[in-house]
């Protein structure tokens, strides 16, 4: 068995459209609008609470915007949820999971509701094993796991299905230097094919700088810039700017970074 | 530092332990709605009204044995003849002292995973507090656990009794209490040490599943007790009468060494002195010599669960080092059948839901031992039968409406597969099948030899059948129904338990209905009251589940 949700041939990976989000009077994301292309690995950069997780949120369907549209290869989100659940793979920001269950068995509930072919399934799955080393937890309840391990059971979760559209939400966090590695290299090539698209959620400037095509810094909600290193250096008139400088430009944070720092070094 | 200040520290870790209980975050529930300044004193309530509805309990069985008691002075015609009224008295004292042990144990089960999985002291022990303060703090917070069931059982039974039989009986009983919480707080430690060892931590594989159930029953031990004692009172008093008449022997003399009987023979002598429990010079000498054994491991156990608490709620869940898995294989299954086993997978680290499983498996079990006890009738197998498919329905009836919390541990994350609400719901309703299905089964296994007609017992199992699907179908479908307008994950409704005792009450109205269509038409026979019984079900199940399985969401 296989899914049957096929992805449209000429549609985008993921269309975010004027999506506002809000919990009670407090506006999370406000009109945010981007889009994924096929082969691209798109950059969500924040500092904590700019709206990153909730955006996210949005598109796996955990949480119901109050306005805008998400379309995951053109099928709207909240119409056509359940196929767009079967053509993306997610890794969330905080690695909850069935705590009481193996990494096998929680493997296999996903490869069941995904109606995986055992075979094609069982294959995947030894190689990421193998790929992240985790012969020896495989069999080990969830809850004894550490947050790299847990992680790396999410990533193998999301790639399982191996889906046109990954919606990864700050997915190297706790992972070890090897398996960061592992990964870079992996998402590079996932998209390489030209069809799949990411979508890559951090606010480590140094892996987005790495890994993304193109970026969109998020700030309060609001998109403060989009697009290239280099259109966002030329954007900002400074050639050898880092993705850090810039962050910190577009969102007007760096006098606030300087005034930290020095209270920091003069407490009292 | 001080007890006032691991008083002070441990009042603050509760409060956290009370928000875990109710809300589980830990488990990566959601806030639910409303203020979340609001959270913490709901917590403290609930937790305030689950200690609140166990001291009841615990009240009503010491105001029952008090009227037990006094009712003994009088000898009203129900007294047993045959049984001097210190053996009676000390038989009524040891029921009670029995069942407060069964509940305080039980009631240790039910939250000792919660204490331990939340993780309240690892946070504590990182803070400038001297080693000395953080064991109180940790034997403290243990017993706050307890607190007012503890005080009930150690201050309230002893005052009921004595205003019933008087103070010096209510003296007398003061060693039983103290004995009984004491014992009962170092076994739910030491069952909650062995649950995270053994079975929360416990590695994948069939064969360690198996094991795992087998402790789990274990783990329902003290609820079993509880039936139990109600089923082999009259056996007990009984012989009781028998050894009140043969005398002092070994048998009495290994009666009164056993716990509870020897601290409950204490209020009974109080009251009506020593004859009639066969207390000769080598029963005083063994009578005395119990009462200082039960009363100086009660004193050991309060010590060892004050020293051990910490180092209990430190232990990491594994105690083996892993070990790579022989294979790597995934076997997917159809989406609902990978529901049941998921549930199943969870419950067998989860005590909470192989509880709501089991139960309705081992009271099928009670069911069938007690045509062992009593001697089967004329109409024995059809009494059977008729019980055993009323308490099996009921029970896997109520209790289907909990399995749907299963769903708390990694909501979130489970909200983002492609998993239709209609497989999801038709997961649980298997899962009820499955339990009424081997309640069912175990008492037709049981009683085989006593009473063999299997073929009027499956006809009882295969007629109620299609309710059960019909009942579970409505309840859960009256959740998915609620927690869609509400606009609620469908786990947040079990921050509010009266709606999963209120859903399950059309479900026990359409699991009844069957059962009492079969009353209605028994008089004109067998054959007759279970076509009648299945038409009703089959009925039920016609129009459930085209209005629950009808619509999905996308």
């Amino acid at each position: 068995m296989a899914t049957t949700t096929a992805p449209a041939p000429e549609a985008l990976p993921l269309e975010v459209e004027e999506l506002s989000v809000a919990y009670g009077a407090h506006r999370a994301v406000d009109r945010l609008s981007f889009i994924v292309r096929p082969g691209e690995i798109y950059g969500l950069l924040g500092s904590n609470g700019a709206g990153k997780t909730s955006t996210i949120k949005s598109i796996v369907g955990l949480v119901r915007p109050v306005g805008g549209r998400l379309r995951v290869f053109g099928l709207d989100v909240l119409e056509r949820a359940l196929d767009t659940k079967r053509l993306t793979g997610y890794v969330p920001e905080t690695s909850l999971l069935y705590d009481a269950l193996t990494p096998r068995e929680f493997l296999e509930f996903v490869a069941s509701v995904r109606h995986l072919d055992a075979a094609v399934a069982s294959e995947r799955c030894r190689s990421y094993v193998t790929a992240f080393r985790l012969e020896a937890e495989f069999e080990e309840p969830i809850l004894t796991l550490s947050n790299g391990t847990r992680q790396k059971v999410l990533l193998m979760a999301a790639l399982l299905h191996q889906p046109p559209l990954l919606v990864l939400d700050e997915p190297l966090n706790s992972l070890d230097p090897r398996s960061v590695r592992i990964m870079k290299d992996l998402l590079a090539g996932y998209v390489a094919g030209g069809r799949r698209g990411i979508l890559f959620s951090t606010h480590t400037m140094e892996i987005a700088e790495q890994l993304c095509h193109r970026v969109g810094i998020l700030d309060r909600g609001v998109l403060r810039g989009e697009g290239t290193l280099a259109a966002l250096r030329e954007k900002v008139k400074s050639g050898d700017a880092t993705l850090e400088d810039l962050f910190l430009q577009l969102t007007e944070e760096g006098e606030g970074v300087r005034a930290a720092v020095e209270s920091l070094r003069s407490p009292g | 530092m001080s007890w006032k200040e691991a008083g002070r520290l441990s009042r603050v870790a509760f409060t956290e332990l009370s928000l875990q209980a109710i809300y589980a975050f830990r488990q990566g529930n959601a806030s639910p709605p409303g203020p979340p300044e609001e959270l913490v004193p709901r917590a403290r309530r609930r937790v305030l009204q689950s200690k609140a509805i166990v001291s009841f309990v615990l009240a009503l069985l010491a105001l029952a044995t008090a009227f037990a008691l006094r009712l003994s002075e009088t000898r009203p015609v129900f007294f047993p003849p045959e049984v001097p009224s210190a053996a009676f008295q000390a038989g009524i004292v040891t029921g009670l002292l029995s069942l407060d042990v069964a509940f305080l144990w039980w009631t240790g089960m039910q939250v000792l995973p919660t204490f331990l999985s939340a993780g309240i002291l690892p946070v504590l022990e990182p803070l400038p507090i001297d080693e000395r303060t953080l064991n109180q703090t940790a034997g403290l917070l243990y017993f706050r656990l307890f607190d007012l069931p503890a005080l009930t059982v150690l201050i309230g039974t002893p005052l009921l009794v004595g205003i019933a039989a008087g103070p010096w009986v209510a003296l007398a009983l003061v060693p039983g209490v103290i004995a009984v919480v004491a014992f009962s707080l170092a076994l739910s430690l030491l069952t909650g040490r062995f649950f995270v060892r053994r079975v929360q931590g416990s590695r994948g594989g069939g064969g360690r599943a198996v094991v795992r159930w087998a402790y789990l029953v274990l783990w329902l031990v003290p609820a079993f007790a509880m039936f139990a004692f109600v089923i082999l009172a009259p056996a007990f008093f009984t012989a009781l009468g028998d050894l009140a008449l043969t005398g002092p022997s070994l048998a009495s003399h290994l009666l009164i060494a056993s716990f509870p009987f020897t601290l409950a023979a204490l209020p009974a002598i109080a009251a009506s002195g020593p004859a009639g429990l066969g207390l000769d010079g080598i029963g005083w000498a063994v009578f005395l010599a119990a009462i200082a054994v039960y009363l100086g491991l009660a004193a050991w156990a309060v010590l060892w669960v004050v020293g051990s608490v910490r180092a209990i709620g430190l232990v990491p869940p594994r105690v083996t080092a892993p070990g790579p898995a022989a294979r790597f294989d995934l076997h997917p299954r159809n989406a609902i059948v990978s529901v049941l086993e998921k549930d199943l997978r969870i419950a067998s680290r989860t005590p909470g839901f192989a509880f709501l499983i089991l139960l309705p498996i081992l009271d099928a079990v009670a069911i069938g031992l007690l045509t062992y006890v009593r001697a089967p009738g004329g109409s024995a197998a059809f009494d059977i039968a008729l019980a055993a498919v009323m308490t099996a329905a009921l029970l896997a009836t109520f209790f289907g409406p909990a399995f749907f919390a299963i769903e708390v541990f990694a909501y979130s994350y489970g909200r983002t597969l492609p998993l239709p609400d209609r497989s999801l719901l038709l997961g649980k309703v298997l899962l009820v099948l499955l339990m009424f299905l081997i309640a069912g089964g175990t008492v037709l296994g049981i009683t085989l030899t006593r009473v063999f007609d299997p073929v009027l017992f499956t006809a009882f199992i295969l007629a109620e059948l299609p309710a059960i699907v019909a009942a579970s179908l409505l309840e859960l479908g009256i959740l998915f129904w609620r927690a869609r307008a509400k606009g609620l994950p469908i786990p947040n409704l079990y921050a509010g338990a009266w709606f999963s005792i209120l859903v399950s009450v059309p479900g026990l109205i359409v699991a009844g209905l069957p059962l009492a269509a079969f009353e209605i038409v028994r008089a004109g026979g067998v054959t007759l009251g279970l076509s009648a019984m299945a038409v009703a079900a089959l009925g039920e199940l016609g129009v459930v589940a085209p209005l629950t399985l009808g619509g999905e969401s996308a």
